[in-house]
């Protein structure tokens, strides 16, 4: 029962999502509220029960928790810079919140800087260069990064005006930038496909009897009322 | 034939105004055709080379090996990754390799458990958990969980999904940081995701790593694939499609494997039928991408 509760959901929501491109319509709005305020409800009950209650709590009230954690009272700072970071509500004492932040900024900036030097600028300095050991293939590969890297970086050299060979070398960063571009847009396209085809799928799969034809019922029903809200406000035309 | 030409002109032309919708229509039918009647279309998939790097570096996996799974994606993106998770999971068992799934996304949770419970489900393999897979419970942080995993996994998991202690779990002894793992398998949609493995764990602590990752990623991702930081990459549905098809050639080809259920077939995966779906679309997509050019370019042309 509350399985067949559950697809029809499914189906009734999937449906209210796609109905915006017909135009914007109660359906489209309603699923898009539901939508957002079951992410952050969902998102901040197991946040809270999966990492502040055991990882925070557990280490402050360790008999009363039960995470398997022992008592630490260092770590009543995190629970003061949480704290801390509510104060974003109150105009009198936000200034408290900025304690927080600037924690967060320089821990996450100091580990960054260590992590992206180490395996973004060393390490792929070291895979852009030219292996003379390999293939005819190879070689032409690597030349071909190289060739990438170094005209892609020109491009973003501001320092000097892009003319003469500079801006030649600039213009072919150029030109590997747009096939980079053009690569993304194209995986772009095929994962926004892909989603499209898990939502046709489970369509398909609810049009069927054991599930009283959710799909195509669902479907009439909501062509029908927005039709009829489209009718009765007819003088002021949808949003396209 | 002057007129004729002009004609074309104006329809190609006018073609540039087509309502946005009739263009939402066409693809939706593209996808709907072909699932509905999958068919009347089947185009073949072809193995690349990374999915094949991925297939041969799971498969180098010996019994008792250990294995951490990362799982970064949601209800949203999981066409895409899913089938793969599956297919690594089935890869994985047939081996007789211990694995280990963590969640870093909230919805990574259920990801995690559906994947896990479809392969259960199917009885293909005998497997129990705390016996052949734990499953850690998310916690959220994202990259600190990242290098918390590399250098203490206990001091930020003391206890699996279901509440049990992990000093309780015999498969859990001698695991406590990201070095005790011989292999981890990144499945990611997003941030947190396989250039996170890469920069907070495996460079550093030199565990080789895998991805599989949405459609989206890839353009980013290649780059520490080819610098060998990533050791290949399933990219997408037909990154998901090719490596379930090579696990289903594979489990087909043991004979008599001890950790696989005999009387149970092994069916191919959900990515393979979406492959022709997905081909259709896109010849769609280019198809219009070059009428658009056209009618943008006589439309230039015509107010020059």
């Amino acid at each position: 029962m509350y399985e067949l509760i559950g697809v029809w959901c499914v189906v009734l929501l999937t449906l209210s999502i796609f109905s915006y491109l017909y135009g914007d319509n109660p359906f489209y709005k309603a699923a898009e509220h539901i939508f957002v305020g079951v992410s952050a409800g969902y998102v901040f009950t197991i946040t809270f029960w999966d990492t502040i209650w055991p990882n925070l709590f557990g280490r402050l009230f360790p008999k009363y928790v039960g995470a398997g954690f022992s008592f630490d009272i260092t770590y009543i700072f995190p629970l003061i810079l949480g704290v801390f970071m509510l104060f974003r509500l109150s105009k009198k004492y936000d200034w408290l919140s900025r304690i927080s932040i600037a924690y967060i900024v320089g821990m996450m900036a100091g580990l960054k800087f260590y992590v992206f030097l180490n395996s973004n600028l060393l390490t792929q300095i070291k895979s852009s260069t030219v292996n003379l050991s390999g293939t005819y293939f190879s070689i032409f590969n690597d030349l071909i990064i190289l060739v990438g890297v170094i005209s892609g970086l020109v491009y973003f050299f501001f320092s000097k005006e892009h003319t003469g060979a500079l801006g030649k070398i600039s213009r072919i960063g150029v030109y590997f930038l747009m096939i980079k571009f053009g690569a993304s847009f194209g995986f772009a396209v095929m994962g926004r496909i892909s989603l499209l085809i898990g939502r046709f799928e489970e369509l398909i799969e609810f049009s069927k009897p054991e599930y009283y034809y959710s799909t195509p019922v669902t479907l009439l029903i909501m062509i029908m009322i927005i039709g009829y809200w489209a009718y009765k406000d007819n003088t002021k035309p949808l949003e396209k | 034939m002057t007129k004729l030409f002009t004609n074309i002109k104006n329809y190609l032309i006018d073609l540039g105004k087509l309502d946005r919708r009739y263009i939402f229509l066409l693809i939706g039918l593209s996808v709907l055709i072909p699932l509905m009647k999958p068919n009347w279309i089947n185009i073949p998939i072809k193995t690349t080379n990374n999915s094949q790097i991925v297939f041969n570096e799971l498969n180098k996996l010996n019994e008792g090996d250990r294995v951490l799974v990362s799982f970064e994606y949601g209800a949203s993106t999981k066409p895409e990754i899913h089938p793969m998770s599956v297919a690594v999971l089935q890869h994985l068992f047939s081996k007789g390799v211990k694995v280990y799934t963590v969640p870093l996304w909230p919805e990574g949770l259920m990801m995690a458990k559906y994947a896990i419970q479809e392969v259960v489900d199917s009885k293909l393999f005998n497997i129990k958990e705390h016996v052949d897979y734990v499953s850690l419970p998310y916690k959220a942080g994202g990259e600190i969980i990242i290098r918390g995993i590399a250098t203490d996994l206990r001091s930020i998991f003391t206890q699996d999904v279901n509440n049990i202690l992990l000093k309780e779990i015999p498969m859990m002894k001698g695991v406590n940081r990201v070095s005790d793992f011989d292999f981890v398998f990144d499945l990611s949609a997003g941030v947190p995701g396989n250039a996170e493995w890469v920069q907070f764990a495996c460079d550093e602590y030199k565990v080789p790593l895998s991805s599989g990752c949405t459609s989206i990623m890839v353009t980013d991702a290649i780059p520490y694939v080819e610098s060998g930081q990533i050791r290949g990459i399933l990219a997408g549905m037909p990154g998901a499609a090719e490596y379930e098809q090579m696990v289903f050639k594979y489990l087909n080809s043991l004979d008599k494997n001890k950790y696989m259920n005999p009387d149970i077939a092994v069916v191919p995966g959900k990515a393979t039928s979406r492959m022709s779906a997905q081909s259709i679309a896109h010849v769609l997509m280019v198809v219009f991408i070059i009428l658009g050019n056209i009618s943008y370019y006589l439309l230039r042309r015509r107010a020059e």
